[in-house]
């Protein structure tokens, strides 16, 4: 699955990932003569570092020199958004870099992914993708979760959003409008917000999540047999429950 | 981002590899700030001269620059290094650290960076002029040369200054644009002149704003108190430009009529002074946080003169540049009876962690990186009061 990125540093490498959900300073967070990472297992030595991006002093772009100096570099670097620090060693090092990816949740450690900074893009080999829509129905702050049955293949007993694949020739606010349809029997009208896609992994599937926000029009919800029970659900009641990802930060978005 | 065809060219390598990683780091860093094109400086400071602060990963770095035969094409000097070139034994430096710190010095002077060390270059050897477009890094003087002078930098690190520096050029985007260098948020300032009442009032503010773009009323800073306000709000926050009305060059060109007002007043400087405070007792004093102007030294020998040092168990550093060191011989003499007056080194970027555990400034800034940079518990108190500790 191939993805668009931005180039920061010239250069081509291909590896296996080692990711970080954090950012990241290589100051203290990295051994410069080693490359063992001291903010979690592993080393970075020739392998594809991805983290969503730098922070802490300007002295880890020498950090990562020292890596360079020892053989200890990583292949490639890939951020969501370049900073000064890390784009300065990935140059002076002549570390290939990449960022303005969508989100470091793409990426597993053990993916082996094709990094072409020339060409600004990122290939992680042998996954598979899948584009869906989550959409918060709301009425006075709250909106409708949805309890999936115990046999359900994603997140089987999980509170959700209503959710669902978006089929061919569908447009996302298509495929919500008919999701909604189909499993509450509620009739939504133009929705009254968006988000940029999510992305969230699980196992070898990629899944691209586009949210919406539409009003429940005071109907109430007749489920059909994909859930096996609903509520209406503030922020603060979602945090009590076992939600799918993403459920509290969307509607935190849309509800605050 | 446009690049000429020159700049294309070095780009490809047609002028040897050192000015291609330059030009590849300058135009990295301009993509990442969204920069239209490269504009030409007229001259670079540097940071990144400590043993302490690169390590041997950027004593490496630079072996292999003056090796890749780079030159800097624009006049430019260097930050404070580790140690006072001939005095570093009365710092309890060590031969290791000495010779590294002396190799770094030299690999600077190759590549045509003056050699003279100091956060306050200003007052001598690189005083731009009101408009010129620089690439300074350190940030409390990157800040006065943007406020006080008028002159356009943005808040560059050690290699990225370096760059431009062999480029005579870096990425046209930040404060190097007219339209951001606007107001952000006026503070309306209630202190006293004195210098470490600025150096409070620029901590104040940094907590306060974090970032952003000040423009100050009730306040008229001369060089010194300029640049303690300077320094403390760019170690407190990230603030890399402010304006003065009535003292600075550019703060006339804004109506700032409709920006949120923030009043700095005794409370405000208290907090201030309780953060910056958290010991009260001291193995170390050290003064000139950017470094001592020839003014300071003049102020310090003059409260010195007729007094004693009574307590040997305390030490004192006063810190200035070899510049303003050799231009005050009289001064030199009295502050001695005291402690080192030390030449292009201060307590921040000199290994002070292995010999001493608290020391007292009079700098807000030091105050800020002595806990963080070099493990110390602080004291920042005015000079005069720091003295008595020890008189």
């Amino acid at each position: 699955m191939k993805f668009e990125g931005r180039c920061i540093c010239r250069g081509k490498a291909k590896g296996e990932v080692i990711k970080l959900d954090e950012p990241l300073s290589f100051l203290g967070g990295v051994d410069g003569s080693t490359g063992e990472l001291r903010v979690r297992e592993g080393n970075v030595a020739g392998k594809i570092l991805v983290f969503p991006k730098g922070k802490g002093s300007t002295v880890g772009s020498y950090v990562m020199y020292d890596l360079m100096v020892h053989g200890k570099e990583p292949a490639a670097v890939i951020n969501e958004n370049a900073e000064t620090i890390v784009a300065t060693g990935a140059v002076i090092s002549s570390i290939p870099m990449i960022d303005q990816i969508p989100s470091v949740r793409l990426f597993e450690d053990g993916d082996i992914v094709s990094v072409d900074a020339d060409a600004g893009t990122v290939d992680i080999e042998g996954i598979s993708y899948k584009e869906v829509v989550s959409s918060v129905v709301s009425k006075n702050g709250k909106c409708i979760l949805e309890k999936r049955p115990s046999t359900s293949r994603s997140y089987p007993g999980y509170w959700s959003l209503v959710a669902g694949k978006i089929e061919a020739g569908e447009t996302p606010v298509e495929a919500a409008r008919r999701e909604i349809m189909e499993e509450t029997s509620i009739k939504v009208g133009e929705p009254l917000g968006s988000m940029d896609p999510l992305y969230v992994r699980e196992g070898k599937v990629l899944f691209k999540v586009y949210p919406f926000h539409f009003d429940s029009e005071g109907q109430e919800p007749v489920l059909n047999e994909e859930n096996e029970a609903y509520v209406w659900a503030s922020i603060e009641d979602a945090k009590s429950l076992d939600t799918v990802t993403y459920t509290i930060l969307v509607m935190s978005t849309f509800l605050s | 981002m446009y690049l000429t065809r020159e700049e294309e060219s070095i780009l490809n390598g047609e002028e040897g590899e050192g000015r291609q990683k330059a030009m590849e780091l300058v135009t990295a860093l301009g993509k990442i700030y969204g920069a239209d094109s490269l504009i030409d400086i007229t001259s670079a400071h540097l940071s990144g001269a400590s043993y302490k602060t690169i390590g041997d990963g950027g004593l490496k770095y630079l072996e292999d620059l003056v090796g890749g035969g780079a030159k800097v094409s624009v006049p430019s000097t260097l930050n404070p290094v580790g140690m006072d070139r001939t005095r570093w034994k009365e710092m309890h430096i060590s031969e290791e650290f000495a010779e590294k710190q002396l190799k770094i010095i030299d690999l600077y002077g190759q590549m045509g960076i003056a050699k003279t060390c100091s956060c306050t270059p200003y007052v001598g050897p690189n005083v731009p002029s009101m408009g010129d477009h620089v690439a300074w890094a350190e940030s409390s003087a990157l800040s006065f040369v943007n406020s006080y002078i008028g002159a356009r930098t943005n808040r560059e690190g050690g290699p990225g200054a370096l760059a431009a520096a062999i480029l005579g050029k870096t990425a046209n985007y930040g404060l190097h644009l007219d339209e951001k260098r606007r107001p952000t948020v006026v503070i309306d300032a209630d202190i006293d002149g004195s210098i470490f009442s600025h150096s409070l009032l620029g901590q104040a503010v940094g907590m306060a704003i974090g970032s952003g773009i000040p423009y100050f009323r009730g306040i008229h800073p001369e060089v010194e108190e300029a640049k303690a306000l300077c320094a403390a709000m760019a170690a407190s926050g990230s603030i890399a430009l402010y304006h003065v009305e009535g003292v600075t060059p550019e703060a006339g060109n804004y109506d700032v009529s409709e920006l949120e007002v923030i009043h700095i007043g005794k409370k405000e400087l208290e907090n201030a002074y309780d953060k910056l405070n958290t010991v009260d007792d001291v193995q170390l004093i050290s003064i000139g946080c950017p470094h001592l102007t020839e003014k300071e030294m003049h102020q310090i020998a003059g409260f010195l003169k007729d007094k004693e040092k009574k307590n040997k168990d305390i030490e004192i550093w006063f810190c200035t540049s070899a510049e303003v060191r050799d231009k005050c011989p009289e001064d030199v003499k009295i502050m001695e009876r005291f402690g080192p007056v030390l030449a292009d080194t201060c307590m921040v970027v000199a290994p002070i962690e292995g010999t001493f555990e608290r020391t007292g400034t009079n700098s807000a800034k030091a105050g800020n990186y002595l806990p963080t940079l070099c493990s110390q518990r602080a004291m920042c108190r005015d000079i005069s009061s720091l003295m008595e500790l020890v008189i």
